[in-house]
């Protein structure tokens, strides 16, 4: 005992006081969570059950894996992908279209593997085209917002805006619906990404770069770590992130559609704005070089509960939207303040 | 000629934390006179323009106009006492007409007025700065630097200004555009107003003024007669020998090994091509003032300026870097002069800055752990006496001084053969310039050639072993160790063409 008090001379609350100190944001983060669990416990039925937080993480994991690839594109200072929710769409028509026709030749029809591929693809060829345009120096708002209507297009175009149905029993059924020691698949593969994420943003070169990139683009290109090629990297690791969710969502559903990410399918809402109001409830800067996917994770986790909570409230659709709308505009507020006070701005 | 003066100040001192900007400082100018005011970098020149025209309302000491005590608190109520400022940053509005822009305040206008009114009540002003030909109604973006120049100063005369400070009215501008000016400076005097003129080119100050005030570190050194001093008194006065001390002793001799050989390098600014060859070992200065061409001939050989045509040899090898990145490949590392714009990640830690060049150093197959990058960042720290305590602090949080030792220190990083550095000392208060004179003086005896640009006459004097001159985008001459003398260089960057007949 007494070497650890040497080890730890604070004591036990002085330090917990200082670790607040040092992470403003987190510490909101937490607190806010801590306060909505203890409303939970006691206002709402059902609330403290395995069941209802398995169903609250898996709801996190849909959009915490695209919030975790939206997040290098915001920490590398590029803003936002908007076309988050057309990306998906386009991605679930092309694995959906690989599941029940095989593109054509009825040997590859359900083939999982081949499916996947292609949805992957789709990703990487429109990342990489989006972030070309940007690294050349487009606005990232206008590229991606161009980005989302030819995506979205060619998606309903393609699928002739029907709903693209693969029967059961099928290869992607583990994905879609399986589970692993009592979690869903898509949890593990939240967990498996964000750990990814961290060590790469934390421990390698690229991540550093997607920071440094991020606080200063010029500084950035005077050392040498253009964002041209910055910017074409986290856009494909986000649309392959959007890519991804699509395929495990459609292998859910059994069936794809062009409009399954936008506010009138779902009942989370508008997937761009739910990734995006994950990003910034996280407490990511905005403007980059300042954040990391560990928050975007538990951002994630923190609207899925909040979202939980108004549905076990037995609200509607509209006013979780709202909802979510509330949190981007109070998490811009409350982080905006805090970071003022403890970065250095200018 | 010694009438009572229309504006006085006495014994005026202004202190910012721990840096004293002025010192007791006295200044005067009479009815009609042109008053030059000169002083190098960080001689508190600016902040006696901003005491002056109500800028800055924080300091001790006595402010006379007519030989009534006056107290501005705002830049507004100059104004009303007849003082007006034109910056060197004009504050015109481009898509607007001239016309407009000289009554963009809207006092003495009705509240309807046309552009055609208001052309017509902008006439007299434009005649009087000798705009004769430029008709009202043009955009401002269609006139040249110089006229918006003059539109700025026609804007200040229309609200009844009698003290005109006028801050380095040319210093962007061309020579045919410069005598403009100053033709306009000596109408407007002649024709009753007090002008203070605030340049660093000499042969105007002396073309021009009638008296001058010097300022040096704070502390007014009398007001000089125009016509009882020269060149050589004047800057013996603004630079006060004592301060030679804080450089460091120069090379013993320079080695006739070249390093660097740059061929006809060609980038945007500078009107010819430029050849030089860069020693091993050597500090190498680029004197010139700013738009002479050699802060632009420096980002070029870095890659970070594209160049029309030339080339590089380094090492044996000849080529012509296209991005900073192809230039660090080749151990060439370039500290740009803003180091708040692309010399520093403000909002990252210290240590992030100092390895961001070289993170291939700090890494095995792209992971960095941290063990070695920590080593790695302390040992450069040390180097460059940053405070290893502070590794984790956000760079944006240290002094200029220690900002600059960072942006500079991380070029080390890179092993480099060739150091380029755009003002060393821009904003570093005295003792960290010291530091950074030594420490460049050191990597220089290592073997590393250094070039750099300045636009400091000290450090251009002082600093290198080889100093080449620069005058409005042309290469003028060369000067090597004890050759280099300041009125010889002030010289060549201000008249090397005897335009002016000093």
């Amino acid at each position: 005992m007494s070497a650890i008090i040497e080890n730890n001379q604070l004591p036990f609350s002085a330090k917990f006081l200082q670790f607040y100190k040092d992470r403003t944001l987190l510490a909101i983060l937490l607190s806010l969570f801590a306060v909505m669990f203890i409303y939970g416990i006691f206002f709402t039925e059902n609330y403290l059950t395995i069941t209802n937080f398995k169903a609250i993480i898996r709801d996190a994991a849909l959009y915490g894996i695209m919030a975790i690839g939206l997040t290098f594109v915001t920490l590398s200072g590029n803003f936002f992908l908007l076309s988050l929710k057309e990306t998906a769409s386009i991605c679930g028509v092309t694995f959906a279209m690989g599941m029940a026709t095989g593109f054509g030749s009825p040997d590859l029809a359900g083939n999982f593997l081949v499916s996947l591929l292609a949805a992957l693809a789709v990703g990487v060829v429109s990342g990489v085209i989006q972030g070309y345009f940007v690294g050349m120096g487009g606005n990232p708002i206008v590229v991606t917002l161009g980005g989302a209507g030819i995506l979205y297009g060619i998606g309903a175009w393609w699928s002739d805006n029907l709903v693209i149905n693969f029967t059961r029993p099928h290869d992607a059924e583990w994905l879609g619906t399986g589970s692993f020691l009592g979690l869903p698949s898509i949890t593990w593969s939240f967990i498996l990404i964000a750990i990814a994420a961290e060590i790469v943003l934390r421990h390698t070169n690229f991540g550093r770069k997607v920071y440094l990139v991020g606080a200063n683009k010029a500084a950035g290109k005077a050392t040498g770590h253009e964002n041209f090629s910055m910017a074409i990297i986290v856009f494909t690791i986000c649309s392959v992130c959007c890519a991804f969710v699509a395929v495990a969502f459609v292998a859910q559903m059994d069936s794809a559609q062009s409009n399954y990410f936008s506010a009138e399918f779902g009942s989370s809402g508008d997937m761009t704005i739910l990734v995006i109001a994950t990003v910034m409830v996280g407490g990511n800067s905005i403007m980059g070089g300042y954040g990391s996917t560990l928050r975007t994770s538990l951002g994630a986790i923190f609207i899925a509960m909040v979202d939980n909570m108004m549905v076990l409230q037995g609200f509607n659709s509209g006013p979780r939207i709202v909802g979510v709308g509330l949190m981007i505009v109070f998490s811009i507020i409350v982080f905006g303040l805090f970071a003022k006070g403890s970065r250095a701005q200018e | 000629m010694s009438t009572n003066p229309i504006l006085k100040i006495s014994k005026v001192s202004r202190t910012f934390g721990a840096i004293q900007a002025l010192k007791e400082a006295n200044f005067e100018i009479n009815e009609g006179e042109i008053m030059g005011l000169v002083g190098e970098n960080g001689a508190g020149k600016s902040t006696l323009v901003k005491i002056i025209s109500g800028f800055d309302p924080g300091f001790k000491g006595s402010y006379q106009i007519n030989g009534k005590e006056v107290k501005f608190e705002t830049p507004s109520q100059a104004e009303e006492s007849g003082i007006a400022i034109a910056q060197q940053e004009l504050s015109l509005i481009p898509n607007m007409s001239v016309a407009e822009n000289i009554f963009l305040t809207g006092a003495k206008v009705k509240k309807f007025a046309t552009l055609n009114t208001l052309a017509k009540m902008a006439r007299p002003y434009l005649d009087e700065v000798g705009l004769t030909e430029v008709d009202p109604t043009t955009r401002i973006n269609l006139l040249s630097v110089g006229e918006q120049h003059l539109v700025e100063v026609a804007r200040l005369i229309s609200r009844e200004a009698k003290i005109l400070i006028l801050d380095e009215p040319t210093a962007a501008l061309g020579e045919a555009e410069s005598r403009r000016i100053l033709e306009m400076v000596e109408r407007l005097a002649a024709n009753g107003k007090s002008i203070i003129y605030v340049s660093h080119r000499l042969d105007e100050i002396f073309k021009i003024t009638k008296r001058i005030t010097i300022l040096r570190d704070g502390v007014s050194q009398g007001i000089q007669e125009t016509k009882d001093i020269d060149v050589n008194k004047l800057v013996e006065i603004m630079l006060g020998r004592e301060l030679a001390n804080m450089f460091p002793s120069k090379a013993d001799h320079i080695s006739d090994d070249p390093k660097l050989e740059v061929k006809e390098l060609w980038p945007d600014g500078v009107l010819e091509p430029v050849s030089f060859s860069a020693f091993k070992g050597e500090i190498l200065g680029l004197s010139g003032q700013l738009g002479s061409g050699a802060g632009e001939v420096l980002a070029s050989i870095a890659g970070a300026l594209q160049s029309r045509s030339g080339s590089l040899t380094l090492n044996g090898e000849t080529f012509l870097p296209k991005s900073p990145s192809h230039a660090i490949k080749k151990k060439i590392a370039y500290c740009s002069s803003d180091r708040k714009k692309d010399g520093l990640f403000l909002g990252r830690p210290i240590f992030e800055n100092l390895t961001s060049p070289a993170l291939g150093a700090i890494s095995k197959y792209g992971f960095n752990f941290g063990s070695s990058e920590d080593n790695y960042s302390k040992n450069l720290a040390k180097e460059f006496l940053i405070d290893v305590k502070r590794m984790h602090d956000e760079s944006g949080l240290l002094s200029g001084g220690n900002q600059q030792k960072v942006a500079l220190g991380k070029w080390l990083s890179i092993k480099p053969d060739v150091l380029l550095v755009n003002e060393p000392t821009r904003g570093v208060d005295v003792g960290a310039k010291s530091e950074i004179y030594q420490r460049m003086r050191e990597l220089a005896a290592r073997g590393i050639t250094i070039i750099f640009a300045s636009t400091d006459i000290q450090e251009i004097t002082y600093l290198p072993d080889r100093v080449i001159t620069f005058y409005r985008g042309m290469m003028i001459d060369e000067h090597r160790l004890e050759k280099i003398k300041t009125p010889l260089i002030l010289k060549e960057i201000t008249d090397p063409f005897n335009e002016t007949n000093l």
